[in-house]
């Protein structure tokens, strides 16, 4: 319990540097979103009515109280409101996160699925060229360019071959493609664990007493050799959120669906601060939380480790 | 200013109907020409925005995503037909204004109302233009650009309105047919910015044919058809309710895929086809509408108060050493054509300075001799150990403007001049622009269908694109464009204002102070399945007379 506490005050921690760090480099950053917004050319202000709009902000309170709100306003659920749409950033949180959330769990499952199918199916095939062809193909994966992947498929199965629609799509139509777009990328690297986990559990001494017993390849596969393998590939999943983090922003401007990525990238081009800062919280949030599961979850899955855990207090990722 | 009342009579808007059934010639599509049948009342009509809109202040009406919405939620005083650019009766019967153009009288209908039920009167009216005329800094509400020397506002009557100026103002009439001057309910007027933001659309109440419906942040929003609407300006050939029911405005920032699925017959519509992209719409069943903008070219202002731009010769040796042609024959398409002066050819009071707009490098190489630049090592000119270099920014919001701007900068390097294209971040971006040590050459343009226009890209106090009014010591640079400029906007006699924007445009062009590029359109595509598209005179589409034939 002492452990699982400290893990949740180190998280804390965490989430608090984050949070310094992006407040800190987004004041850095030459120019603000009142500026770009306001001092437009197109809007022909004049230096007086700029000054007072900037007021009107709090844009010329001194950094460190201006720290000390967003801090607190945060911690009470206030994220303050975008510059360039006015519109509550919790608001746009709150509409977007749902979006986002169905896809990139969905990723994840598929990217799982296909990955996990895709390393058994290798080291189970009987044919040669079989499990070679599907080594190679993570490496393919891994290098294809998500927006280029988005587009594709959004071009043969909803343009040419009509399968799909990604205009105003139902529910779940709209999920097909953009899952699909986000999980290849995903599964490759997971692949590519467990594969290369498969072969070296695969030559370990107790294999080979248990293949000497007598079992078949599936059984050792699924009783013996996957549950070694699954520690590093979670290990790698935690990681790889990072990348379905950033596959959003790639897929839901190629499918024009409204989510986090979406916010983040027109945030981005206009240095609408608020929201970014938001984005930059919720982001570390969702790092620290799935990094916090995942080495809790150590532990259950080797009995090794529980060991380890009670004697030294600490596993890190 | 002319005196014009005209009551709407039933006859004339039947024959109007009839005359205009043709729908929009000035964005005549440029593939097959759309056969008008018996207009079909029904059915949603799909949508493809290129960008998210980010508020729906009227004032804020520039940007096009808002006011493609604008349009359609919101009436104005009077109707500009995009086609004349003569004025019509809309929300006003009839208007009147004295003769230095410091007061303006409207009378309005008595029938309209705004969507919420509430009615339209001079006091309603009065309380928009106070905000759109004087802003409200407290609440981030900026005022109308379109507006200018605003003082106040009487309500004579419940349908009389008195609009007063504290400097002659010949440009207002134009300005209340402007999507920045949207009429909108009293409720909505006590919004602030945020309030106007996306996520509280509907909450936009207007009078216009369409009103918000659904709406899903930065990704869609739908326009209802409003069922008693009936007070278009006489010139529509539909004078009831829209023959759709509904417009579903989707945002699909990739090029390809709304390219690709207006093809594909998942959309309708779609804003913003890049002239890369214009081919794949050249086929049946589909058509390109480049709608112009009636105002300033796309252009490069010269910001001559950098000492390396000071001399007018380095300046018209700019001018002669682009070949425009060149860059709308290979960048661009038909639909862009080649600025014969820093206004638009469709534009009011457009001066035809094409003898002076030359391609001419020899020239070029010449005047920079002059001036003392001569070629270094590199094959880049220098003059007292400093180089000719320039940057010019890459307006983001233009068509193809990186594009552009990199076949001007080989043109430029083979008489000698290094100019390098500002790309940034846009805090850096936003800076920039406003400093002519960062960026000498700013690359922009403005449409709007009033002489104002040129006032509004090069005036000190507007957009000041030549930067000839220096902030940090509140110095002007050249007096007398200063005052070219503002005889544009305060000589109340039309023929006079007309001469008045021409003598700018001889002016900046004698000066070498603006090298215009293109006349720039919007180009929309659209499937041949729908009719009656129609577009503003600055080119944010109109739904109201559209229906589709499915």
């Amino acid at each position: 319990m002492r452990y699982v506490l400290g893990r949740v005050a180190q998280a804390a921690l965490v989430l608090l540097i984050a949070f310094t760090a992006a407040f800190v480099l987004l004041q850095a950053m030459p120019g603000d979103a009142i500026m770009i917004k306001f001092q437009n050319p197109e809007l022909g202000l004049s230096p007086e009515q700029i000054a007072r709009i900037r007021e009107s902000y709090g844009a010329d309170v001194p950094l460190v109280a201006q720290y000390g709100h967003t801090l607190l306003g945060f911690l009470g659920g206030d994220f303050g409101y975008s510059v360039v749409s006015g519109t509550p950033v919790s608001r746009l949180i709150a509409d977007a996160l749902p979006n986002t959330l169905v896809l990139a769990l969905s990723g994840f499952v598929l990217a799982v699925v296909v990955a996990v199918a895709l390393a058994v199916t290798a080291t189970l095939s009987r044919f040669a060229w079989l499990g070679t062809a599907l080594r190679a193909l993570p490496s393919l994966f891994v290098s294809v360019p998500v927006f280029w992947l988005g587009i594709m498929l959004v071009q043969l199965f909803s343009f040419q071959l009509g399968l799909v629609s990604v205009i105003n799509p139902g529910p779940i139509e709209g999920l097909i493609l953009p899952v699909l777009t986000l999980a290849v990328p995903i599964s490759a690297p997971l692949a590519q664990i467990l594969l290369r986990s498969f072969d070296e559990i695969g030559a370990q001494p107790f294999v080979a007493v248990v293949r000497a017993r007598g079992a078949g390849a599936g059984w050792v596969l699924g009783r013996n050799v996957l549950r070694n393998a699954l520690l590093p590939t979670l290990t790698m999943a935690g990681l790889l959120f990072g990348e379905l983090i950033g596959g959003a922003v790639v897929t839901e401007t190629v499918f024009g669906r409204a989510g986090i990525g979406r916010i983040t990238e027109q945030a981005v081009s206009q240095q609408d601060t608020p929201v970014l800062q938001a984005v930059v919280l919720l982001s570390a949030l969702v790092f620290v939380v799935i990094n916090l599961v995942v080495d809790l979850l150590y532990p259950v899955l080797d009995p090794r480790l529980r060991s380890t855990v009670r004697g030294r207090k600490a596993v890190s990722a | 200013m002319s005196r014009i009342t005209r009551p709407l009579g039933a006859t004339a808007a039947v024959i109007a109907a009839s005359l205009v059934l043709m729908g929009c010639s000035s964005a005549e599509p440029s593939g097959e020409g759309a056969a008008a049948g018996e207009p079909v009342v029904g059915g949603t009509l799909q949508y493809l925005e290129h960008q998210a809109h980010t508020s729906l202040y009227p004032p804020a009406g520039g940007f096009y995503p808002n006011g493609g919405i604008l349009n359609n939620i919101t009436d104005r005083l009077v109707y500009q037909n995009p086609e004349t650019l003569e004025f019509e009766p809309w929300l006003a019967e009839s208007w009147e204004s004295n003769d230095d153009a410091t007061e303006y009288t409207f009378h309005l209908r008595d029938d309209v109302t705004f969507s919420d039920g509430t009615p339209l009167d001079a006091q309603v009216v009065a309380d928009n233009f106070d905000l759109y005329g004087l802003g409200d800094q407290d609440r981030a509400l900026t005022v109308s650009e379109a507006i200018n020397n605003y003082d106040s506002s009487e309500v004579v009557d419940d349908s009389t309105v008195v609009f007063r100026f504290s400097a002659p103002s010949p440009g207002f009439l134009q300005a209340t047919s402007t999507i920045n001057s949207g009429i909108v309910a009293e409720s909505t007027l006590e919004l602030d910015l945020e309030g106007y933001g996306p996520g509280n659309s509907d909450a936009v109440v207007g009078t216009g044919p369409f009103t918000v419906g659904d709406e899903e942040i930065g990704a869609s929003l739908t326009l209802d058809a409003r069922e008693d609407y009936a007070w278009a300006p006489e010139s529509w050939d539909n004078q009831g309710r829209p023959y759709v029911d509904a417009v579903q405005i989707t945002v699909t920032p990739e090029d390809s895929v709304r390219v690709g699925a207006l093809l594909a017959g998942q959309a309708d519509v779609i804003r913003y086809v890049e002239a890369q992209d214009e081919p794949q719409l050249a086929v049946d069943g589909f058509s390109i509408y480049a709608p112009q903008t009636n105002g300033v070219n796309n252009s490069l202002s010269l910001r001559f108060r950098n000492p390396l731009l000071e001399d007018i010769r380095v300046r018209q040796a700019l001018l002669a050493g682009i070949d425009r042609q060149e860059v709308v024959d290979t960048i661009y398409t038909d639909n862009y054509p080649l600025a014969t002066s820093v206004l638009s050819s469709t534009a009011l009071g457009y001066l035809d300075e094409s003898d002076a707009l030359g391609f001419d490098p020899e020239r070029a190489e010449e005047l920079l001799d002059e001036a003392g630049w001569t070629v270094g090592s590199d094959g880049i000119r220098e003059k007292d150990g400093e180089r000719l270099t320039l940057v010019v920014n890459e307006a983001a919001p233009q068509p193809r403007s990186f594009e552009a701007l990199t076949l001007i900068s080989q043109q430029l390097a083979k008489v000698g001049v290094d100019l390098q294209i500002l790309k940034a971040d846009a805090g850096s971006y936003a800076e920039a622009i406003l400093d002519a040590d960062q960026v000498q050459l700013y690359h922009s343009m403005v449409g709007r269908a009033d002489l104002d226009v040129i006032k509004s890209q090069y005036y000190s106090s507007n957009r000041n694109t030549l930067l000839n009014w220096d902030s940090s010591d509140d110095s002007i640079g050249d007096a007398k464009l200063e005052e070219l400029l503002e005889a544009v906007s305060t000589e109340a006699d039309p023929d006079k204002r007309v001469e008045a924007s021409q003598a700018v445009q001889r002016y900046l062009i004698e000066q070498a102070y603006v090298i215009p590029l293109f006349e720039e359109p919007q180009v929309y595509g659209a499937s041949d399945a729908v009719h009656g598209l129609g577009f503003e005179s600055v080119a944010r589409p109109s739904f109201a007379q559209t229906w589709v034939q499915r």
